[in-house]
């Protein structure tokens, strides 16, 4: 069996089984059938048993993924996950705090610097403006309300 | 009253509810039920005909104009637009953005005519058929719906069930709509609304796609656009034969499913794809940018419209939420819809039959010509266009419901989807749990208050009975296909 399977398995009942005692401890039972936990109870009964099946059956080897030697793509994706996920909750944040017209530029600036590692500064301010004006002016004219900060008010 | 349907204002009307529609459905995050609820103060002051007439033509655009970012960015603009991805926005990965755009089209016009069709020809019959189904019912179609992730899988049967599982867990988080109870919020007073779907799929399918970009841009493997080549524009008219009786079918089910109050798009089209993948000659091209992906979903959920009609005109019940929408719109106007509306009112119901076949010119005229335009997407650099996903993601998820809260929530499920990806869970059946599991809990447990308890009430429907069986019966085809192919290849 692959070993990667066996985590996968493993972690897949381990997560069913937290999730089963959420659902029981976190959920109220106002005593009907099948009630607010039947159904996240049994999703989570089906999950930790195809973790088991997962565990138990091995599955067939999947295709190699595509990888340099030095192990480069690898680092480099998980690099990006972090980076765009960092990214999200900095302008979610920043949307909140500042509003639309300022954290947009600056997310922008942000991800293509710090993220894409681009140095052009006419290109990487040009999208910056220009993908703030645009969606600001999609928005506006549609009569839909983007998010204005609570510390500027923009 | 025919007449007015073609007046100037009503072709007017007509023709900006088309376009709002259209841009509304396009851009993820707005949907075209916001689009209603928007443009709704503008009729108002208007004739009753041109007044419904742009609110019809706004669901019809909305539905269309969501396989636009589902081809192009992979990002479904509605929940409807969702399964049109798995094969559109693969043919726009090719350089045939052209080809699935107006293929998109195409079909949608086809269904939407087709709804209509049978609204006009089948209304009573339609209306009367829709009204037997039940609770028990509706819960029998959704589980024949949920047997569609066997198809989804992508080689693994049970990780796809693992998927398909996890979607369904997704959406029980939220206020239970039934006894009114927290299903674990953990006392957040935003996670009470649940997941909203739209910022799910905007999450599973755009952010995956958009650290894969962002990954291959750090290793210097993406200096030029994902296309550079000549980007196909030509209409599909030839390639398109070989779809029209598919195009029949899917239309069929998209109208069945729409009249069915409860069900929908999103439901609708993923069956037709499934119906689709079922059927093909060539099955493995599904996933991998078969024609039929894209016709088959289009056609049916635009279908779903006239379907969604048929109860709302007939017997006041709107079948989804645009239609509820809509169903105000005609309150507003001191048109009450029920049993007796169609009899009492031929003229405006014609005019508005009428101005529902100018709306799909429109729609198509403005699709096609717009066509060339959209393309253009593809020729900006990957790693340029992934910064202004990432915004319009962000954006989109923002809009639905004016809550910070649903990019954080976005942020999260866009990481949950990657890492599903990594473990090569696959995604497809995600958003299928997603689409289904409030329905079939919420279907259930009506039908077992109903039944004070007791589950024979799924055991006395002919129809869920027949459902049931069907679902068993693909279930273990697939089962034993897959313990096959494994015996095959051991």
């Amino acid at each position: 069996m692959p070993r990667g399977d066996r985590w996968l398995g493993g972690g897949l009942v381990l997560a069913a089984l937290g999730w089963v005692w959420l659902v029981q401890t976190q959920i109220p039972d106002p005593g009907t059938t099948p009630g607010p936990r039947g159904f996240p109870r049994l999703f989570g009964v089906v999950l930790a048993a195809l973790g088991g099946w997962i565990i138990a059956v091995p599955s067939l080897p999947a295709p190699a993924p595509e990888r340099r030697p030095d192990g480069r793509s690898d680092r480099h994706e998980l690099a990006g996950a972090g980076g765009a996920f960092g990214v999200l909750v900095l302008y979610a944040f920043l949307l909140e705090r500042t509003g639309f017209l300022i954290a947009t530029p600056a997310i922008v600036v942000a991800a293509m610097v710090g993220l894409l590692r681009l140095r052009h500064w006419l290109s990487i301010l040009s999208l910056a403006a220009g993908l703030t004006l645009g969606v600001w002016t999609i928005f506006e004219a549609l009569g839909t309300p983007l998010p204005r900060g609570t510390w500027i008010g923009w | 009253m025919i007449a007015e349907a073609l007046s100037l204002p009503a072709i007017v009307a007509t023709a900006a509810g088309s376009i709002v529609g259209l841009v509304f459905g396009a851009i993820p995050g707005l949907t075209f039920s916001t689009a209603l609820a928007l443009m709704m103060p503008f009729t108002f002051g208007m004739e009753p005909v041109p007044a419904i007439a742009m609110l019809l033509a706004v669901y019809s655009g909305g539905m269309t104009g969501g396989a636009v970012s589902a081809v192009l960015l992979g990002i479904p603009g509605t929940p409807s637009a969702a399964a049109t991805i798995f094969d559109g926005y693969r043919l726009a990965q090719r350089g045939e953005a052209g080809l699935a755009l107006g293929a998109s089209v195409l079909a949608s016009a086809f269904g939407g005519l087709f709804s209509l069709a049978v609204m006009m020809l089948l209304v009573e019959q339609v209306a009367s058929l829709a009204i037997r189904f039940g609770p028990a019912e509706i819960f029998a179609l959704v589980l024949f719906g949920l047997s569609t992730i066997c198809g989804l899988a992508e080689g693994s049967l049970v990780r796809g069930l693992v998927a398909g599982v996890l979607g369904l867990m997704i959406m029980t988080i939220g206020l239970d709509e039934i006894d009114g109870v927290a299903r674990l919020t953990f006392g957040t007073i935003q996670l009470q609304q649940g997941v909203n779907i739209l910022v799910a799929m905007i999450a599973l399918f755009a952010i995956p796609q958009v650290i894969a970009t962002f990954a291959q841009a750090r290793d210097g493997r993406v200096s030029a656009p994902a296309w550079a080549g000549a980007i196909r524009t030509e209409l599909p008219w030839r390639r398109l034969r070989g779809q029209w009786w598919l195009m029949v079918r899917s239309s069929g089910i998209g109208t069945i499913v729409g009249a069915i109050p409860g069900t929908g798009g999103p439901v609708a089209s993923f069956l037709a794809y499934d119906h689709a993948r079922r059927f093909s000659r060539r099955p493995e091209e599904y996933g991998q940018g078969a024609l039929g992906g894209i016709v088959a979903p289009e056609a049916a959920n635009n279908a779903v419209m006239g379907g969604a009609l048929i109860p709302m005109l007939s017997l006041g019940i709107p079948g989804d939420p645009a239609t509820a929408v809509i169903l105000g719109g005609l309150l507003i106007h001191g048109l009450q819809p029920g049993p007796l509306f169609i009899q009492n009112n031929v003229d405006l119901v014609h005019a508005l039959y009428l101005t529902i076949v100018v709306s799909w010119i429109v729609i198509v005229l403005v699709q096609l010509w717009g066509i060339r335009l959209f393309v253009r997407v593809l020729r900006v650099p990957p790693h340029l266009l992934g910064v202004c996903i990432l915004v319009l993601c962000a954006v989109g998820s923002y809009a639905i419901r004016n809550a910070v809260f649903d990019v954080y929530l976005m942020a999260v499920l866009g990481l949950f989807g990657y890492g599903l990806q990594r473990l090569r869970i696959p995604l497809a059946p995600v958003v299928l749990g997603l689409v289904l599991g409030p329905t079939l809990e919420q279907q259930y447990r009506t039908a077992l208050i109903l039944s004070e308890g007791s589950h024979r009430i799924f055991l006395e429907s002919p129809f869920a009975v027949a459902m049931f069986a069907l679902t068993a019966a693909i279930v273990g085809w697939q089962i034993w296909s897959a313990v096959r192919a494994r015996r095959a290849s051991a």
